[in-house]
């Protein structure tokens, strides 16, 4: 896809700019017994939570960002914040150039958002109709229109199903075409809200792909968050993750990996049914002859945990690997938790 | 001036694409079109048939005769029908995308709220039904009460029409900000509102204990949707300033809902919404 050189906006190798951005909501309080009714409604109480607190990051132009965090880490209000929706109680944000929420009208008309859960197609219409509509209200020329809409119809397969209604659509179906919505007026900036969610394994493939041929090929800059931790991995180079609104990591999935833990899977095939006896590792199953542990690499070394089970049996086959992102990750949202660690 | 210029041009273009969507609505299906308009005129039939038969049933009410009650309907109906033309699809039920959390489809457009709101709501083929009905009520009626319009009456009309929209537009935008602090509690506060001055600017308000035509004309202002147009324009009122009560009013209750309406966007600045429903505003 050719890009489309903008003159209004500043060039900056800097995307999105975040400096001690805080976001602050208040949550009624109430015990749900019948004498503090009245008190409650005389003297109602409520809960500050920190949506966000002195958030600092930045996003550099043609970059893919995982933003993730477990629920309630302020990645929503994250992306609202960029999407100028709402303002910040404290700190500044910059997004290509300007401050999102002070210059909306010109802010959103470079940038394109996708929230999962949400659509912005009009549902008793046909598909077509929506892009027809949103052609007018950002004012996008005839010609970029005609070009743009070739491409996304081809690239996301939108040709079957492009005259159906919008509320007929699949969940893969709309996914694709609320995509290729946001992209009509090829936007500098794609915010991705959870876009996969709910959809099968087929759907988010050609999603993922095509979000990254749009990065390659466009040079567009994506923030993207979903709970799939996976899916994030195959996409992005960088992950920032959030917690309890704070910044609790930012660099890629390697460093996550190594810096959060040193946990590796070894699955073993022994000789014996019964599993060896090793106090150093976690026997999570035992299927047969075929045993798989977890230990901490940091503690005791793969060629000594061998030895260990020698001794026990004879070993028929080896494999290890490391776990799988989900895993870290879950690992890294317990221990923020407080949660006991397996 | 320049972006006066650019956006009140972007305003038809926007008319005229709500305007095809709203025919691509209409025209699902053959059967859908014939049960619509069936039941739409049905309903609006029998919103306007209790008073009409009181004036039939009494020779008119009070001071007025069976055709003036038929004029001050028509001019009611016809509000109906404008407000339904251009505040369809939830923009007069405000509370509702507000509550919904809808309005961050809006705010993502890049274009001003105002114009957005003053597009979106676009429906001529949907209004019709209602528009069709005011119009015919009020060419029987003038034919009836012998009226020969002059340029000058038709202008004072066509001024209070458009004051009476804005104004229960206003309205509208006013109660519908409440959903701005009570999400839930307040999603469907425009939608009582909205059949409450459905119900009741269709009644002559004469002889009416003055405390009650007050509250008439301030809290529950309907009688700017009716009562004061129509005693202005059949010379009911003889008052020079008659034709300008709706008007000055109209401008009032603008002033209060944009006053209330920004108070109320301040806050959704500050807390956005929690809550969202699946089905989006588009339905």
């Amino acid at each position: 896809m050719p890009v489309q050189v903008r003159h209004d906006t500043q060039i900056s190798d800097i995307a999105v700019s975040l400096k001690c951005v805080s976001k602050q909501y208040q949550q009624r309080q109430r015990s749900g017994s019948a004498k503090d009714i009245l008190r409650n409604l005389m003297h109602p109480e409520y809960r500050r939570i920190d949506a966000l607190m002195e958030l600092s990051m930045q996003i550099n132009r043609s970059e893919i960002v995982a933003f993730a965090g477990p629920n309630g880490a302020g990645k929503s209000t994250t992306i609202k914040l960029l999407s100028g929706i709402i303002a910040p109680d404290a700190g500044d944000i910059r997004s290509l150039g300007v401050d999102p929420f002070k210059e909306r009208v010109h802010y959103v008309g470079k940038i394109g958002v996708v929230f999962g859960q949400r659509t912005e197609l009009w549902n008793d219409l046909p598909v077509a109709a929506s892009f027809e509509w949103k052609k007018v209200v950002w004012d996008i020329p005839d010609e970029r229109y005609r070009l743009v809409l070739k491409q996304v119809k081809e690239l996301l397969d939108l040709d079957e199903f492009f005259q159906s209604p919008a509320r007929e659509l699949s969940l893969g179906q709309r996914m694709r075409a609320d995509l290729a919505l946001a992209l009509l007026h090829e936007p500098e900036l794609l915010l991705l809200d959870e876009p996969t969610l709910g959809l099968d394994v087929l759907a988010k493939k050609k999603i993922l792909s095509f979000i990254k041929q749009l990065n390659r090929d466009r040079g567009i800059t994506v923030m993207i968050t979903s709970h799939d931790m996976s899916e994030l991995e195959q996409l992005a180079g960088r992950i920032v993750l959030i917690d309890h609104g704070k910044l609790a990591f930012d660099g890629d999935f390697l460093q996550l990996r190594k810096s959060l833990t040193e946990k590796r899977i070894v699955f073993v095939e022994t000789t014996e049914n019964a599993p060896p006896d090793l106090p150093e590792a976690i026997l999570i199953e035992s299927i047969g002859n075929r045993h798989q542990f977890s230990y901490d690499s940091s503690k005791i070394a793969l060629p000594e945990l061998l030895e260990k089970i020698s001794h026990q049996s004879e070993i028929l086959d080896i494999e290890t690997h490391r776990p799988a992102i989900d895993d870290v990750i879950s690992e890294i949202y317990d221990r923020w938790r407080g949660t006991p660690l397996m | 001036m320049q972006i006066i210029i650019k956006n009140l041009f972007k305003l038809f273009r926007l008319w005229r694409v709500y305007a095809r969507m709203d025919l691509l609505l209409m025209t699902r299906d053959l059967k859908s079109i014939v049960l619509w308009y069936i039941s739409d005129g049905l309903l609006n039939i029998a919103s306007i048939t209790g008073v009409l038969l009181l004036a039939e049933r009494f020779s008119g009410i009070g001071s007025w005769s069976k055709y003036h009650v038929l004029f001050m309907l028509g001019y009611a109906s016809l509000i109906d029908g404008l407000l339904s033309l251009f505040f369809g699809y939830n923009v007069s039920c405000i509370s509702r995308r507000i509550g919904r959390g809808q309005l961050d489809h809006t705010l993502v457009q890049p274009q001003p709220l105002w114009l957005s709101l003053l597009t979106e709501g676009f429906s001529p083929f949907y209004a019709s039904s209602v528009l069709l009905p005011g119009i015919l009520l009020i060419w029987w009626s003038c034919f009836s009460l012998h009226l020969h319009p002059s340029a000058g009456w038709c202008l004072t009309l066509l001024t209070n029409m458009s004051a009476s929209v804005v104004l229960a537009i206003s309205f509208q935008f006013f109660w519908g900000s409440l959903a701005f602090w009570a999400p839930r509690s307040a999603e469907e506060i425009s939608s009582s509102t909205l059949q409450l001055l459905e119900q009741l600017k269709a009644f002559p308000l004469d002889g009416l204990n003055p405390i009650l035509v007050g509250s008439l004309l301030t809290v529950l202002p309907v009688g700017f949707l009716g009562w004061i147009p129509a005693r202005s324009l059949l010379g009911m009122d003889n008052s020079i300033w008659s034709a300008v009560f709706t008007p000055f009013a109209a401008v009032l209750m603008t002033l209060l809902s944009i006053l209330f309406f920004r108070k109320g966007l301040r806050r959704y600045a500050r807390t956005g919404s929690a809550r969202y429903s699946n089905f989006g505003h588009r339905g």
